[in-house]
């Protein structure tokens, strides 16, 4: 099945049978405390088929979120620690020749997991993080000559650490253009905070993630899969595209701005807000939507001259006004 | 095609314009009976010509009459001229002409079906407004041609560069930018350019003679030209064209419409050789001369000898229609008054000049090579306030004086080529007239520089002397009960009033509303006691009340007698205003403390002098007389600015309350402004880059009601707005949208909110 046939699937089958993704929502929430937004953007990233960049400080909850969120989907989570010797084959698999049969043998890497959470990207050669990130583009990789189709969910979380950049890679802009959001999950609120600590208390001996709710009522990769093409039947009117369009070209014109947002930058910001739109139950993508993923889509794919890209994507959405109701 | 219709649109536009150009040519010049039928009947075929195209294009069928409704359209106004001809109101053949061109270019433009026709019909209705323009002396002439430059190139851009306009890349989303744009710097342009220009305009306002036959032509050539001699053109010459001087067409203005027996004698025997009796007079270059000769009719007073040599008999040209009353004639501001004699003393029934004719020297100026001579006691002012200064033209007619009617403080004169100081003399009392001659030779024509005076300098110089008694001696006033009625009257006029202007004001304010002109009824006054006690006079019985009554304020004043410029005397077809006998005005004037005098006009029906007031003063005057409403206005003004929040929310549920009937969208559309501006009173303005949505929720936060409301309209609004029409309805909205916001939330809410969500 491919995209084109996606999107031209017979509406009332497609709208009959939307799956509800609020079980994982819900889910998620009950593992993450008091970051009800910061989910939604990460399920709305899922559901665009894009993938997750978090770019936080240690302990704020990177790793549990990932695996919540594999269990959620119920998908493999593979997991891959970047160090600086960590080598391309560690992360898509290589061919082993073996003795018995005679032949080689292609032993699939972490790459082929629904779930991939790449901890410390910026911390791996340059060389590792292309090959990741190659086959996050793609969603297959090629070895030995061959191609190998990866999970039709592929969803990469990578975290970065923010700070101690000694020793690291730093992403190219070029690659980071490839993660459809950056989220900073940032430090939970005083009540969150107050659960996080009752709930250490009341049940010490159980496993963290799963002591607020339970994984087995969310959702499965097949109806993720049906979400994901759903999302993109969510349809966006000519206004709510030119304002989309009007946001793109004022990034690129803004004098803060080294690197503006690309044609592809552009797709995945219309794709989330669309994702965004159908979490909000609506079937159509309004000014707010695209102005709410705005800074995600943004943070992780603007280049600025020194100013802070908080400063400059306050500008950027300050300075093109939004459709209004007229 | 919607494009080739509005193109059609805007030729057909374009050339009703220059149809439009011709009217004020037409108009004062025609009887409008004639003008309006012919005008109508334009717009009547046109509306045939275009609802018989438009059915035909519905029917699809093929029907000679939309082309026949057009050719008469072409053809209507010389329909007309014969019409109006026979109808015996003839229009000029010129006028008639130029809205046929008008009329072509119309029946062109509803016809074309191609641009390059269209072009054609846009090319002529362009030369009509040109020329029309070109001949008009009409002051905001410029008007035409502007607006029809700016249709024009509306019209060019949808032609030509709408392509361009959509070739453009960052135009693609807003191609509206670029027409008004280019609009806009044309007007910029086109106002550099007549900025540029715009004191050439001044001169070329009249047109040379025989530039434009539009008057000319006799009768026998043009019924409707006007009245004239000969060619025509000579009757402009000798009328309109002020700088005629000297012996040009003299004859029709002094046409004798009863010849003398003398007269008939001339006539048939041929005149008199004269015995010359020269006066002064100055040679002017042979070009200027225009020969006269076969149109001179003159009278001759009989005398005591009859000659027998004589010369052969001229052939004399009867003119039924040369006819000119005119005294004089005054190129110039119209309702005011024209100075000719002075008097300064009186006696209690005669007034008494004491100046003479005695030559003061006057000062040669030359101003652009013409020799100008000034009263060397008020060039100063002219020097100084050259702003202040204003040139009319005065052509004698008939005046059998020395003296030039000249309005009151009049600087300086200037006859053209005139370069001699002994042709002009001043009197002590300011009076101009041309020494050593009988009369002023008819037709000359002055060029007069008058200073205006500001009423603030009337108020600065205006100091009674009380010390010195009034002029004339105690018995100026006559008997003792005139006296003392004048001085009761004065008392009665000026109480309450301290500065003397305010004082002299109120006199005449007085004379003007209580007493009656009457020049020759039979209840009219017949002395001046007799007018203080019946109110009831001619103007000199005003002027001598008026200028006595300022003596009694302690001014100077005298007594003047000269001609009244009536305020519709101006004929704009001829250009000057024709100064009659019946004209003659007796007026007063007032000395200042710095010599100057300025007059006063006491008697009603005659338009006062005008003393504007600066700037300054008005504010001044306003102030005083209208502080307590001033101050009142400010208070309530800052009150309904305090209260602005209240009586506009009022005003703005009053509205939405009214409004039930509008459609969804155009309802949300209207609850969202409300909205809007309310939180704008509120001082809660929403963010440029912050979609209302988003706002709303921010806004309502803070308090749980209003949130869900929010949420609600906002839902229903996203839906009409962003929704896809296909799409299934949202859960409820194929139910009436709630805008149960806009009840909620009132300027005071959102007040109230604003303080809430800090915390």
């Amino acid at each position: 099945m491919n995209l084109t046939a996606d999107t031209q699937l017979p509406k009332q089958a497609a709208h009959h049978a939307v799956p509800d993704v609020s079980p994982l929502r819900d889910y998620l929430r009950g593992v993450l405390l008091g970051k009800p937004h910061q989910i939604d953007l990460v399920v709305a990233c899922l559901l665009s088929r894009g993938h997750l960049l978090l770019d936080d400080l240690p302990g704020t909850g990177k790793t549990t979120l990932a695996k919540a969120l594999a269990a959620g989907i119920q998908g493999r989570l593979a997991r891959v620690q970047c160090t600086p010797d960590l080598l391309p084959a560690d992360i898509t698999g290589f061919s082993m020749f073996n003795q018995k049969t005679r032949e080689f043998e292609f032993l699939p890497g972490p790459v082929f997991a629904d779930v991939l959470l790449a901890d410390e990207l910026n911390r791996t050669t340059p060389r590792t993080q292309s090959a990741l990130l190659e086959a996050m583009a793609e969603r297959q990789v090629t070895i030995d000559g061959k191609p190998h189709p990866l999970s039709p969910t592929f969803f990469v979380i990578a975290t970065q650490n923010p700070i101690d950049a000694h020793g690291a890679y730093p992403v190219p802009e070029a690659q980071l253009d490839r993660f459809a959001i950056k989220l900073r999950i940032g430090y939970p609120d005083r009540e969150a905070q107050r659960r996080i600590l009752r709930r250490e208390v009341l049940d010490p001996g159980h496993q963290p993630p799963a002591a607020d709710a339970s994984a087995a009522a969310a959702l499965s990769l097949d109806d993720l899969q049906q979400l994901q093409r759903q999302v993109q039947t969510v349809s966006v009117h000519p206004r709510v595209a030119d304002y989309l369009i009007d946001l793109v070209e004022a990034s690129r014109t803004d004098d803060g701005v080294e690197l503006g947002i690309s044609p592809r930058g552009m797709m995945r910001w219309q794709a989330i807000a669309q994702a965004w739109a159908l979490l909000k139950e609506r079937r159509f993508v309004t000014p707010t939507d695209v102005a709410d993923v705005a800074h995600a889509v943004l943070s992780v794919r603007l280049l600025t001259r020194g100013e802070s890209v908080d400063a400059v994507i306050q500008r950027i959405m300050a300075s093109v006004p939004a459709p209004e109701y007229q | 095609m919607p494009t080739w219709s509005r193109r059609r649109i805007e030729t057909v536009g374009l050339a009703v314009w220059g149809i439009a150009a011709v009217i004020p040519l037409r108009f004062p010049v025609e009887p409008r009976g004639w003008l309006l039928a012919e005008l109508g009947s334009l717009g009547l075929v046109l509306l045939i010509a275009e609802t018989a195209r438009k059915l035909r294009a519905r029917d699809g069928r093929a029907t000679r009459f939309p082309y026949g409704a057009t050719a008469v359209l072409g053809s209507l106004p010389v329909v007309f001229a014969i019409a109006a001809r026979v109808g015996g109101s003839p229009i000029a053949i010129e006028m008639s002409t130029l809205t046929t061109c008008g009329a072509v270019s119309l029946a062109i433009a509803v016809a074309a079906l191609t641009d390059r026709t269209r072009s054609l019909s846009l090319i002529l209705s362009g030369f009509l407004v040109l020329f029309c323009v070109s001949i008009s002396d009409h002051r905001y002439a410029a008007v035409w041609p502007m607006v029809w430059m700016l249709g024009c190139i509306w019209h060019l851009i949808a032609n030509h560069w709408e392509r361009l306009d959509l070739a453009m890349p960052d135009a693609v989303q807003r191609n509206w930018t670029l027409r008004p744009s280019i609009l806009i710097s044309t007007l910029l342009l086109l106002a550099l350019g007549a900025y540029a220009v715009k004191d050439r305009m001044a001169a070329s306002q009249r047109l040379g003679i025989g530039l434009l036959p539009t008057s000319g032509g006799s009768r026998w050539s043009d019924p409707a030209a006007r009245s004239g001699v000969g060619s025509g053109d000579a009757a402009i010459a000798a009328r309109d064209h002020a700088e005629s001087f000297g012996a040009v067409d003299s004859d029709i203005f002094l046409e004798s419409t009863e010849s003398s027996l003398f007269d008939m004698v001339n006539d048939m025997l041929g005149e008199p050789k004269q015995r010359n009796q020269w006066e002064r007079r100055q040679a002017v270059g042979h070009e200027r001369l225009i020969p006269s000769h076969q149109r001179s009719a003159r009278s001759e007073q009989g005398a005591g000898s009859f000659s027998t040599e004589r010369l052969p008999p001229q052939r004399h040209q009867h003119f039924q229609d040369a006819r000119e009353p005119s005294v004089v004639q005054w190129d110039g501001p119209t309702g005011i008054r024209l100075a000719m004699q002075r008097y300064d003393s009186f006696d209690g029934s005669q007034w008494f000049q004491s100046a003479k004719l005695a030559r003061q020297p006057l000062t040669r100026v030359d101003i652009d090579d013409a020799p100008w001579f000034f009263d060397p006691r008020l060039r100063t002012f002219v020097t100084d306030h050259p702003d202040a200064t204003s040139v009319g033209l005065l052509k004698i007619i008939r005046l059998d004086s020395q003296r030039l009617p000249v309005p009151m403080l009049t600087a300086g004169v200037h006859i053209k080529q005139v370069d001699r100081q002994d042709f002009f003399g001043i009197t002590d009392d300011g009076s101009f007239f041309m020494p050593g001659r009988q009369r002023v030779p008819p037709l000359t024509v002055v060029h007069v520089a008058s200073t205006t005076l500001s009423e603030d300098a009337i108020r600065r110089h205006l100091v009674p002397s009380r010390s010195e008694p009034p002029r004339g001696g105690p018995n100026a006033a006559g008997s003792l009960t005139t006296a003392d009625a004048l001085t009761s009257l004065v008392r009665t006029a000026t109480a309450g009033w301290t500065s003397p202007y305010d004082q002299l004001d109120a006199c005449l304010a007085k004379l003007r509303q209580e007493f009656t002109f009457d020049r020759a009824g039979a209840s009219s006054a017949r002395s001046l006691a007799e007018f203080l006690q019946t109110r009831r006079g001619g103007d000199h019985l005003f002027a001598t009340t008026a200028a006595l009554m300022a003596r009694e304020l302690g001014l100077s004043s005298r007594l003047v007698t000269g001609f009244y410029v009536r305020p519709n005397a101006f004929d704009p077809g001829a250009g000057h205003a024709s100064i009659l006998p019946r004209d003659v005005h007796v007026w007063a004037e007032v000395q200042l403390a710095d010599g100057r005098w300025f007059e006063i006009e006491p008697t009603p029906g005659y338009r006062p002098p005008s003393y504007r007031p600066s700037w300054a003063l008005r504010c001044r005057q306003f102030a005083a007389a209208a502080w307590p409403l001033l101050v009142g206005g400010l208070l309530v003004l800052a009150a309904l600015y305090r209260t602005r929040g209240l009586w506009i929310d009022w005003g703005l549920t009053a509205i939405w309350s009214l409004t039930g009937w509008l459609r969804p969208r155009q309802r949300v559309r209207l609850a969202i402004r409300i909205i809007e501006t309310r939180a704008r009173l509120a001082g809660q303005r929403r963010p440029s880059g912050k979609s209302q949505r988003a706002w709303l929720e921010q806004l309502t936060l803070a308090d749980a009601r209003l949130a869900a409301a929010a949420r609600k309209f906002c839902d229903a609004a996203d839906h009409l707005f962003f929704g896809r029409a296909d799409d299934d309805p949202l859960p409820g909205a194929t139910e009436p949208i709630e805008f149960e916001l806009v009840e909620l939330l009132h300027v005071s809410t959102l007040i109230a909110l604003t303080q809430r969500t800090p915390s």
